[in-house]
C-alpha cells in the first residue's frame, strides 16, 4: 500500500518536473536555430497606433501586401506596446514585425530581440541619416524608420480670435509666448496644454541650449544652467495658469484638450492632424513653429522603426513586408492617412508639396533633437517624467539633479 | 418614547445616507452610459441622460473587442466554475472523510497555500506558463484557475460539520467510495456546492491579474482585461466616458443578477469568512 | 473506524485530491520556486531563465532594494511609503465604518434590514476593474465628486494629477531644512512624511467603499451572537447607549474586530487592480505600490529578477501579517 502512495506522489511530482524540464515555451537555443522558411508566411504585426486612422491605414496596406504576395498578415494595435511586447518576447511568441520606438530601441537591440535586417537591406541609404542613427546599436543598423514627426505649436484659430488676437500675436519667442498667454488667460481661456513628459517639455530645454544627455548620448547633462532656465520657465507658465497638463484639463493627452476646444494652444507632433480629423473634425487650427528660446529655435523629433523579431520564423517575408511598408509611395499614403512625415529622403519633396500646412513640422525637422537612445534608461526616464509631473510645485534643479544621479548609474558613467 | 423616535429617525437617516453613498455610483454609471460625451462631462451627477442615446452601447459592440471579451469571459467562467466545484468538493471530501496517510500534511499545505497572496504570483505564474508552453492560450487562461485552495477549504469545513452516519449507512449497503460520493454525499452537500459555485463564478468572472500575465493576444482577453485596456489606452482613444462606463456596466450585470438571486448565500459566505482564521 | 466498512481508502483519497493537488502544485507551488530562482538572476526576458546563460546575481536584486543607493531603492521605498499610508487610512476607516453600519442595520427598531444590508454589500461583489472605471469618472476633474464639492463651495482638487501629499499640503510646500537634509533608505524625511497624495486618496475612497460591506456582514453575524440577556441587563442598569456599546457590545465583538483588522491589513498590502486601472503609479509615483512596482519592473523594464525580488519582499510582509493573525486567533480560542 505504501508503494501505491509513493507511486502516486512520484507520478504527481514527476509530472510537474517533466513538464517543467521539457517545457516547449522557451526557445532554449536562442535565435540561432529559428527556422527560415520561404514561400507564403503568416505574419503577425503589432503596432502602437496613434488612433483609428493609423490602425486602418496599416491594416489596409498589410492586406494589400498580403494579397499580392500570397501571405497572411495580421495587424494588431497594441494598447500598451511596451508591456505587450515585453511579455511576448519573454514568452518566445513575439509578433514577426512590430513598431520599435527610438527611445526603447536600445533596450531591445541590447538583449538580442531584434534582427539586424536593415544592415544589408536594399535601398537603405534613402532613409534620413539622423533617423538611421537612432536605430543603430553598436555600429549596426537594426531596422528602418517607418516615419518621423516633430513637435510644433498648434493654435485654435477661433479661440485666438475670441481672445482678440491676430497673426501678429503668434509667439516666436518665450517672452511673446508668455505675453500672449496672459492675454488669452485674461479672456478666461486656458492658453496652453502641454504634455507632462520629457517628450514635450524637453523641447524647451533644446530652445535654451541644453538637453537631458550629451550629443553622443553617453552622458547625463541634466543639471546645467540652460536646463534649469528652461524648466523654471515652464514652471512659471504652470504656476500662473498659463499652461496646464492634460490631466488637469480632464484629457488623456494634450491633443484631446485642444480638440475639445479647452485650450487655445498646444504643443504636439504631426500625429495630432490625424487625431483631430478623426475625433474633432470641426476644430479650426493652424500649425506654427515652436517659439524660440534664449538659444534659438528648438524642437524634438520622434521616430519608430519596423522591427523584426530575431525569433521570427518568416524573416524573409517580414523584410519584404517592411520594404513594401516603407516604399516612398506607401509612406506618402500613410502621411495622408495619419499625418506623419516620410522617413525617406526621396519622399520629402513630394510630401512638402502635398502638405503646405505642415511647413512648421518640416522646418522643425531641420533643427530637431532626437530622443535619448541608450539601453536601461527607461526607468530613469520614467522617473524623470514623474519629476516633471510634479514640476508645478517642485524644484527644477532638484528634478534635474535627480535625473543626473539616476542616469549616471544607468549609463555606467 | 421620544428617545426611541429620534433614535429611529436618526437610524433611518444614517441608513439612507449610506445607501445613497453605496448605490449612487451605480446610478451614475448607468445614467452616464446613455449620455452623450458632452452631456456626461457637463452633468456627471445627473441621473437622467439628456439627450438619451445608446450610441455608446452600440459602439461597444461594434467598435471594440467587447463581443470577443464577453465570449471569452463566459467560456472561462463556465469551465473554471465547473472545475472548482468538482475538484474542490472532491478534495474537500477526501481531506475531511477519507482515511489515508498524508492527509494531514496535505491539509497543512493547503492552509499554507491559502496564505499566498495572489498578487505576488504575477511573475511566478507568467514564468510557469511560459515554461509549460501555455502562455497566450486558452489553456493558460483557464487551467491555472481550475482549483483554488479556498474552495477546497470551504468544502472540507462543510463536510467536517456534517455527521458521518448517512454515508456510513450507504457504505454498509456495499456502495463504494465513488458511488457514495456521487449519490449520497453530493446531494447532501447542495448548500455548500451552491456557495462554492457562487464564489467560483464571481471569482472567475472578475479575475483580472491572472489574465494580465497569462495572455497578451487581444482575441484572448476577458472582460476585465479588455476593460482595463480600454481605459489605459490613452492616445487617440480620448476619454470617452460613456463608452467606458457602458462597457463596465455590461461587465457588472451578470454578477449583479447572480447576486440578487442568491443573495443569502453571498451574505453567508462573508459571514463564513469570520470562521476562517 | 472499522476497516471492514470503510475498506481501503488510500487510492480513492489520493485520486480525489489529485486534480486539485496537481493544479495547485503546478500553478502555485512550482511557480513560487521558479520565481525564487529568477529573483537570484539577472534574467532579461530573453530565452529561458533556467539555462546556464542567465547571469547569476545572488542576493543583489534584494540588496538593491535596501542597501544600495539608487533608483531601485528609491522606487521601492516610495512604494512602501505609499502603501503604508494607504494601509494606515484604509484599515481603520473601513473597520469603523463597517462596525457602525452593522450596529445601525442591526438595530431592532428599524425595518428594511435586508435591503440596506444588500445595498452596502453589493459593491464588494462587483469587478474591481469595472468599479475602478466608475470611480475614475467620478473623480475626474469635472466629475461627480467635484460637482458635489462645488455645491458646498469647495473647489475640488485635480484628483489624478495632483501629486502633493496631504501632510505636505497641510504644512506648506517648502521642506524645513531639518527634514529635507536627513534621509532614510534613499528618501528624505520630508518625503517619508508626505502623506498620501490627493490621487491616492481617491483610490483609498474607492477601496473603503468596496470592502466596508463585506466587513459589515461579518460584524452583523457576530452581533447576532451577542446574547440578548447581556444587552437587556445593560438596559436595566440604566446604562446609556454609549455605555452599552463600550462595555457590553464591543468586548463581545473583539474577536471579529480583530479578524477584520488583520484581514484588512493583509488585503491592503496587495492593492493592484485599482492602481493598474486608475493611475499606473502616477502622478509622480505617489500611487506606486510594491505589487504594481514588481509588475512594472518585470514586464515593462524587462528586469524580471528585481521584479521577482520585490514580490518576495511583499510576500514576506504579508506572510508575517498572516502568521500574526493566525497565532492571535488561536490564542483567542
Amino acid at each position: 500500500m505504501t508503494r501505491l502512495r509513493h507511486a502516486a506522489l512520484a507520478a504527481a511530482l514527476a509530472g510537474s518536473l517533466v513538464a517543467a524540464g521539457c517545457g516547449s515555451g522557451f526557445d532554449d537555443n536562442g535565435s540561432t536555430t529559428t527556422q527560415q522558411s520561404a514561400g507564403p508566411a503568416d505574419l503577425k504585426i503589432m503596432i502602437a497606433s496613434s488612433g483609428d486612422a493609423e490602425t486602418k491605414a496599416v491594416q489596409d496596406a498589410a492586406a494589400q501586401w498580403a494579397s499580392s504576395s500570397g501571405s497572411k498578415a495580421t495587424v494588431t494595435p497594441a494598447q500598451d506596446i511596451v508591456q505587450q511586447l515585453g511579455q511576448a518576447l519573454a514568452g518566445s511568441t513575439p509578433p514577426d514585425v512590430f513598431y520599435v520606438d527610438a527611445a526603447r530601441f536600445a533596450d531591445y537591440a541590447s538583449v538580442g530581440a531584434l534582427e539586424p535586417y536593415a544592415q544589408g537591406m536594399e535601398g537603405v541609404d534613402s532613409f534620413l541619416p539622423n533617423l538611421r542613427q537612432s536605430f543603430t546599436f553598436e555600429d549596426k543598423l537594426y531596422c528602418v524608420p517607418k516615419d518621423t514627426s516633430t513637435l510644433a505649436l498648434q493654435i485654435n484659430t477661433d479661440l485666438w480670435k475670441k481672445a482678440g488676437l491676430t497673426d501678429a500675436d503668434i509667439p516666436t519667442s518665450w517672452e511673446q509666448l508668455r505675453a500672449t498667454a496672459q492675454k488669452i488667460k485674461a479672456k478666461n481661456i486656458t492658453p496652453l496644454a502641454i504634455g507632462d513628459t520629457r517628450d514635450r517639455i524637453g523641447a524647451f530645454l533644446v530652445q535654451a541650449g541644453g538637453y537631458w544627455v550629451s550629443p553622443d548620448g553617453k552622458q547625463a547633462t541634466g543639471d546645467t544652467a540652460q536646463n534649469v532656465e528652461a524648466l523654471t520657465y515652464v514652471q512659471g507658465l504652470l504656476k500662473e495658469g498659463l499652461a496646464k497638463y492634460p490631466k488637469a484639463l480632464d484629457a488623456g493627452w494634450a491633443g484631446e484638450a485642444f480638440g475639445k476646444g479647452k485650450v487655445a494652444m498646444t504643443i504636439e507632433g504631426n500625429w495630432i492632424k490625424g487625431a483631430l480629423t478623426a475625433d474633432f473634425p470641426n476644430i479650426k487650427y493652424t500649425v506654427k513653429e515652436l517659439p524660440a528660446g534664449p538659444k534659438g529655435k528648438g524642437t524634438l523629433s520622434f521616430t519608430q522603426c519596423w522591427g523584426i523579431a530575431a525569433k521570427s520564423k518568416f524573416k524573409q517575408q517580414a523584410v519584404a513586408f517592411v520594404q513594401a511598408m516603407t516604399s516612398a509611395e506607401q509612406q506618402l499614403s500613410f502621411s495622408k492617412a495619419f499625418g506623419v512625415m516620410p522617413s525617406r529622403q526621396d519622399a520629402q519633396a513630394t510630401y512638402q508639396q502635398q502638405n503646405p500646412d505642415d511647413a512648421a513640422f518640416v522646418a522643425g525637422a531641420q533643427y530637431a533633437q532626437g530622443p535619448v537612445n541608450a539601453p536601461k534608461m527607461d526607468s530613469v526616464l520614467a522617473d524623470l517624467d514623474s519629476g516633471l509631473q510634479g514640476l508645478q510645485t517642485g524644484d527644477p534643479k532638484a528634478v534635474l539633479q535627480r535625473f543626473d544621479k539616476n542616469a549616471k548609474t544607468a549609463l555606467g558613467g | 418614547m421620544i428617545r426611541t423616535l429620534t433614535s429611529r429617525f436618526l437610524g433611518y437617516a444614517i441608513l439612507i445616507f449610506f445607501a445613497l453613498v453605496f448605490l449612487y455610483p451605480f446610478v451614475i454609471q448607468i445614467a452616464n452610459a446613455f449620455k452623450t460625451e458632452a452631456n456626461a462631462a457637463a452633468n456627471p451627477l445627473s441621473p437622467i441622460p439628456d439627450p438619451f442615446t445608446s450610441a455608446s452601447i452600440e459602439r461597444i459592440f461594434e467598435g471594440t473587442g467587447f463581443p470577443t471579451w464577453l465570449g471569452n469571459s463566459v467560456l472561462v467562467t463556465v469551465v473554471v466554475t465547473i472545475g472548482r466545484v468538482a475538484f474542490g468538493s472532491m478534495a474537500g471530501y477526501a481531506l475531511s472523510r477519507l482515511q489515508f496517510r498524508g492527509r494531514r500534511a496535505l491539509f497543512a499545505g493547503l492552509l499554507a497555500l491559502m496564505a499566498v497572496p495572489p498578487v505576488v504570483l504575477l511573475i511566478p505564474k507568467f514564468l510557469v506558463l511560459n515554461q509549460l508552453g501555455m502562455y497566450n492560450s486558452y489553456s493558460g487562461l483557464i487551467v491555472p484557475l481550475l482549483a483554488d485552495a479556498t474552495g477546497v477549504f470551504v468544502m472540507k469545513q462543510f463536510f467536517d460539520s456534517v455527521p458521518v452516519s448517512v454515508e456510513e449507512a450507504a457504505r454498509i449497503d456495499g456502495a463504494g467510495v465513488f458511488r457514495t460520493f456521487r449519490s449520497v454525499v453530493l446531494p447532501m452537500a447542495k448548500p455548500a456546492l451552491i456557495t462554492l459555485t457562487i464564489l467560483s463564478f464571481t471569482g472567475s468572472w472578475n479575475e483580472f491579474p491572472h489574465t494580465l500575465v497569462s495572455v497578451q493576444d487581444p482575441s484572448l482577453f476577458t472582460l476585465p482585461r479588455g476593460l482595463a485596456d480600454l481605459v489605459s489606452g490613452s492616445l487617440g482613444a480620448g476619454t470617452q466616458y460613456p463608452l467606458k462606463l457602458g462597457a463596465a456596466l455590461l461587465a457588472t450585470i451578470p454578477v449583479a443578477i447572480i447576486f440578487v438571486i442568491f443573495q443569502r448565500y453571498f451574505v453567508r459566505d462573508a459571514a463564513a469568512g469570520s470562521d476562517k482564521g | 473506524m472499522p476497516r471492514g466498512i470503510r475498506g481501503n481508502e488510500r487510492p480513492a483519497g489520493w485520486l480525489f485530491v489529485a486534480p486539485a493537488l496537481i493544479i495547485l502544485g503546478l500553478f502555485m507551488l512550482l511557480p513560487i520556486l521558479m520565481a525564487l530562482w529568477v529573483s537570484l538572476t539577472r534574467w532579461n526576458g530573453q530565452g529561458s531563465p533556467f539555462t546556464g546563460d542567465v547571469p547569476f546575481a545572488g542576493l543583489q536584486n534584494y540588496t538593491r532594494l535596501f542597501t544600495d543607493e539608487g533608483l531601485a531603492r528609491q522606487d521601492f521605498m516610495t512604494s512602501i511609503r505609499n502603501n503604508a499610508y494607504y494601509v494606515l487610512l484604509v484599515v481603520p476607516i473601513q473597520t469603523v465604518l463597517a462596525l457602525a453600519l452593522a450596529l445601525v442595520v442591526n438595530n431592532r427598531l428599524l425595518k428594511g434590514k435586508g435591503f440596506f444590508r444588500t445595498a452596502f454589500y453589493f459593491p464588494s461583489v462587483t469587478s474591481s476593474v469595472a468599479i475602478s472605471v466608475v470611480f475614475l469618472f467620478m473623480f475626474a476633474n469635472g466629475g461627480a465628486i467635484n460637482a458635489i464639492l462645488s455645491v458646498f463651495g469647495i473647489n475640488g482638487p485635480q484628483w489624478f494629477s495632483d501629486p502633493r501629499g496631504l501632510i505636505h499640503l497641510a504644512f506648506g510646500d517648502q521642506a524645513p531644512a531639518l527634514l529635507a537634509d536627513h534621509s532614510l533608505l534613499g528618501l528624505s524625511w520630508w518625503d517619508w512624511l508626505a502623506g498620501p497624495s490627493v490621487a491616492m486618496c481617491a483610490i483609498i475612497t474607492l477601496v473603503i467603499w468596496t470592502t466596508s460591506g463585506t466587513f459589515m456582514v461579518m460584524f452583523l453575524a457576530a452581533l447576532q451572537n451577542v446574547p440578548v440577556q447581556l444587552e437587556e441587563a445593560g438596559l436595566i442598569d440604566g446604562a446609556s447607549a454609549w455605555q452599552r456599546l463600550r462595555h457590553i457590545i464591543l468586548p463581545q465583538l473583539r474577536p471579529t474586530t480583530f479578524l477584520v483588522v488583520t484581514l484588512g491589513l493583509i488585503g491592503t498590502w496587495q492593492v493592484f487592480d485599482q492602481i493598474y486601472v486608475m493611475s499606473q503609479g502616477n502622478p509622480a509615483k505617489t500611487t506606486l505600490t510594491p505589487a504594481f512596482l514588481s509588475y512594472r519592473t518585470a514586464f515593462r523594464d524587462f528586469d524580471y529578477g528585481s521584479g521577482a525580488a520585490i514580490s518576495f519582499v511583499l510576500f514576506l510582509i504579508i506572510v508575517v501579517l498572516t502568521l500574526v493573525q493566525r497565532r492571535l486567533t488561536r490564542e483567542r480560542d
